[in-house]
C-alpha cells in the first residue's frame, strides 16, 4: 500500500491525476466524500479521466463520453471498449493510501507504461 | 431640439439641405471592414437577452463585426463571452446559433475541450504535453456585462467606457436616467421575438429609425396611433419628448385598442406617450406605457443586416398567456415597412446617380450627427 495524497488535495466532486505511479492513476472524491482510484488514462485515447465528469459512482471521459465505474473500472459504452483498472483505496488520518492492482493495464494506442 | 452641424462630413448644401454620406459608404467592403474594426469590435455591443442563456452551458453565437462570439454561463451561472475560435487550429467551436452544451464545449475537429469558463480541460494527448497551459490555451474571452436585461459585449482589449457611450445615449435622448428607470426594463420578459433579415446596410436602418419624415407615407397604422408623426418630426428629434397617443387611441396596438397591463413605475405624464432611443451603433428602444420594444442589429456585411426585435412585457403579463398580438402587430408592421424602405435604397447606393449621396431635409438634420459620429470613428 502506498500513500498517494492528502484528502484535502482532492476537491469533492472532482478527480486528481497522480503521476508518481506507473501508469498514472486518478483519485476521485465523490460529493458524498468517498474516495476511489482508477488508472487515469482512458482506454480509447490518451485522455485524463481525472479531468472527466464525476456523477454518482461513474466518471465520464472528457473527450468522448464513455463512462467508467469508480468501483470496478468497467466501461459502459463505446468508443472506449476496455475497462480501466480499479485500485483499492484506504483513507486514514486525512491521507489517501492505494494498493495498486496487479492486473495488466489497458492503455490506449500509442501510450506506453512509463509515459508520464 | 438638436442642433445640426454645418461642417464635418455633412456639409450644408443650401438653406434647408445637408449632404448625406456618399453611396460608396453603404456598399464598399473596405468601409464596412473599417466600421467593424473601429465601431462594432471596439465599443459595447448588445448581443442577447439574459434569458437566452437560462443556465450553465446554455449558449448563443452572435456575429459582432467580423467575429463570431460565443456566449454562455459558467457552472456558477456567471455570464461568459468567448471568441468562437478553437485555440488549436481555429475551427469554429459552435456552429449552431443557440443550444445547450452538456458538459463542455468540444471542438468538432480534434476534440480540444473547454469548460464553461473557457479553460482547456481536455484534449487528446494533453497529459503528455504538460507545457500546454490550460488557461493560456483557453478560449479567448471578451468583456461581458448585463444591463437592461441584456448581455452586452466588448471585444476591445481594454473595454470602452459604458458610462460615456451607452449610458450617455440615454441621457442625450431622455435627459435623465430616471426617465428610463421608470420602465424597469431589466424586470421585463420577452413576450415575443421576431428576427428580420434585411438586405440593407446597417446605416440605412439607423437613419430610418432616427427620422419620421417617412412616417405619414409608409406607416399608416403608426400615424393613426401617434398623429403628430404626420408633421415629420421624430420623437428622436427632441430631448425627452414623448409622442402623444391620438384622441380615442386606448393603447399602443395595431388598431388603437386597449393594450396590456401598464408598467407600474410610470407616472401619469408617460401614460399615453411613445419614446424612442437609438443607442449607437446597433440598438433601438421604444418605450410605451405597457411594453418596451428592443431592437438589436447585427451587421452581417455591407448589404445585409439581421435585426432581432423583442417585445418586452411584465412577467405576469407573459405568464398569463395574454394575447399580445395586437401590440406586437403594430411595430412588426412598422418594422416591415421600414426595412422594405431600407431595402429599396440599398441597390441605389452603388448607382452613379448616388455617388455623392443625397440630402437631408430639416426634420432629418439630426441624422448628420450620426454621420459625423461614424466618420469620427472610421476616418
Ligand atoms: S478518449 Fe475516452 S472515450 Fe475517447
Ligand atoms: S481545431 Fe479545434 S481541436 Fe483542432
Ligand atoms: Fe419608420
Amino acid at each position: 500500500m502506498i500513500r498517494i495524497c492528502s484528502t484535502d488535495d482532492v476537491v469533492p466532486g472532482e478527480g486528481l491525476r497522480i503521476t508518481s505511479t506507473v501508469p498514472p492513476i486518478a483519485v476521485f472524491r465523490t460529493e458524498d466524500d468517498e474516495f476511489f482510484a482508477l488508472d487515469d488514462t482512458c482506454t480509447h485515447q490518451d485522455a485524463s479521466l481525472a479531468d472527466g465528469w464525476l456523477e454518482g459512482c461513474r466518471v465520464e471521459c472528457p473527450l468522448h463520453a464513455s463512462t467508467f465505474d469508480l468501483r470496478t473500472g468497467a466501461v459502459d459504452e463505446p468508443p472506449a471498449r476496455l475497462p480501466v483498472r480499479a485500485h483499492e483505496v484506504e483513507v486514514r488520518d486525512g491521507e489517501v493510501f492505494v494498493t495498486l492492482s496487479t492486473a495488466v493495464p489497458h492503455l490506449p494506442p500509442g501510450v506506453t507504461l512509463g509515459a508520464s | 431640439m438638436t442642433a445640426a452641424p454645418d461642417a464635418g462630413v455633412s456639409a450644408r448644401v443650401s438653406e434647408s439641405l445637408l449632404r448625406t454620406l456618399g453611396g460608396a459608404d453603404y456598399v464598399d467592403p473596405a468601409v464596412f471592414a473599417a466600421e467593424c474594426e473601429r465601431i462594432f469590435e471596439a465599443g459595447w455591443f448588445c448581443a442577447v437577452h439574459a434569458s437566452d442563456l437560462p443556465e450553465p452551458g446554455s449558449f448563443r453565437t452572435v456575429q459582432v463585426g467580423r467575429e463570431s462570439i460565443l456566449l454562455t454561463r459558467s457552472r456558477r451561472g456567471e455570464l461568459r463571452g468567448f471568441f468562437n475560435v478553437c485555440r488549436h487550429r481555429g475551427a469554429q467551436i459552435c456552429t449552431e446559433p443557440s443550444g445547450q452544451a452538456r458538459r463542455s464545449f468540444q471542438c468538432p475537429y480534434h476534440a480540444w475541450t473547454y469548460d464553461f469558463d473557457g479553460r482547456l480541460v481536455a484534449a487528446p494527448n494533453l497529459t503528455s504535453m504538460p507545457d500546454v497551459g490550460r488557461e493560456e490555451y483557453g478560449l479567448r474571452r471578451v468583456h461581458v456585462r448585463e444591463w437592461l436585461g441584456y448581455v452586452w459585449v466588448c471585444l476591445a482589449e481594454e473595454p470602452a467606457s459604458f458610462e460615456t457611450t451607452v449610458e450617455q445615449e440615454i441621457l442625450d435622448r431622455l435627459g435623465a436616467m430616471s426617465n428610463l428607470e421608470a420602465y424597469d426594463v431589466a424586470s421585463l420578459q420577452v413576450g415575443r421575438r421576431i428576427t428580420y433579415d434585411v438586405a440593407a446596410n446597417w446605416k440605412l436602418i439607423v437613419e430610418n429609425f432616427m427620422e419620421c419624415y417617412h412616417c405619414a407615407t409608409i406607416h399608416p397604422e403608426l400615424t393613426e396611433v401617434l398623429p403628430e408623426f404626420a408633421d415629420g418630426l421624430a420623437a428622436q428629434f427632441f430631448v425627452n419628448h414623448g409622442a402623444s397617443f391620438g384622441e380615442g387611441i386606448e393603447g399602443f396596438t395595431v388598431d388603437g385598442r386597449v393594450g396590456l397591463e401598464r408598467l407600474p413605475g410610470l407616472t401619469s405624464d408617460r401614460d399615453r406617450k411613445y419614446y424612442a432611443i437609438t443607442i449607437k451603433p446597433q440598438v433601438f428602444v421604444n418605450l410605451v406605457p405597457d411594453h418596451v420594444i428592443f431592437h438589436r442589429m447585427f451587421p452581417m456585411g455591407p448589404d445585409r443586416t439581421v435585426v432581432e426585435c423583442d417585445w418586452l412585457y411584465l412577467p405576469e403579463v407573459v405568464a398569463s398567456g395574454a394575447d399580445l398580438s395586437a401590440s406586437v402587430e403594430l411595430f412588426d408592421r412598422v418594422n416591415r415597412q421600414d426595412f422594405e424602405a431600407c431595402e429599396r435604397c440599398q441597390p441605389a447606393m452603388s448607382s452613379r446617380a448616388y455617388a455623392d449621396g443625397g440630402v437631408l431635409v430639416p426634420s432629418e438634420h439630426h441624422i448628420a450627427l450620426f454621420h459625423d459620429w461614424v466618420a469620427s470613428h472610421v476616418r
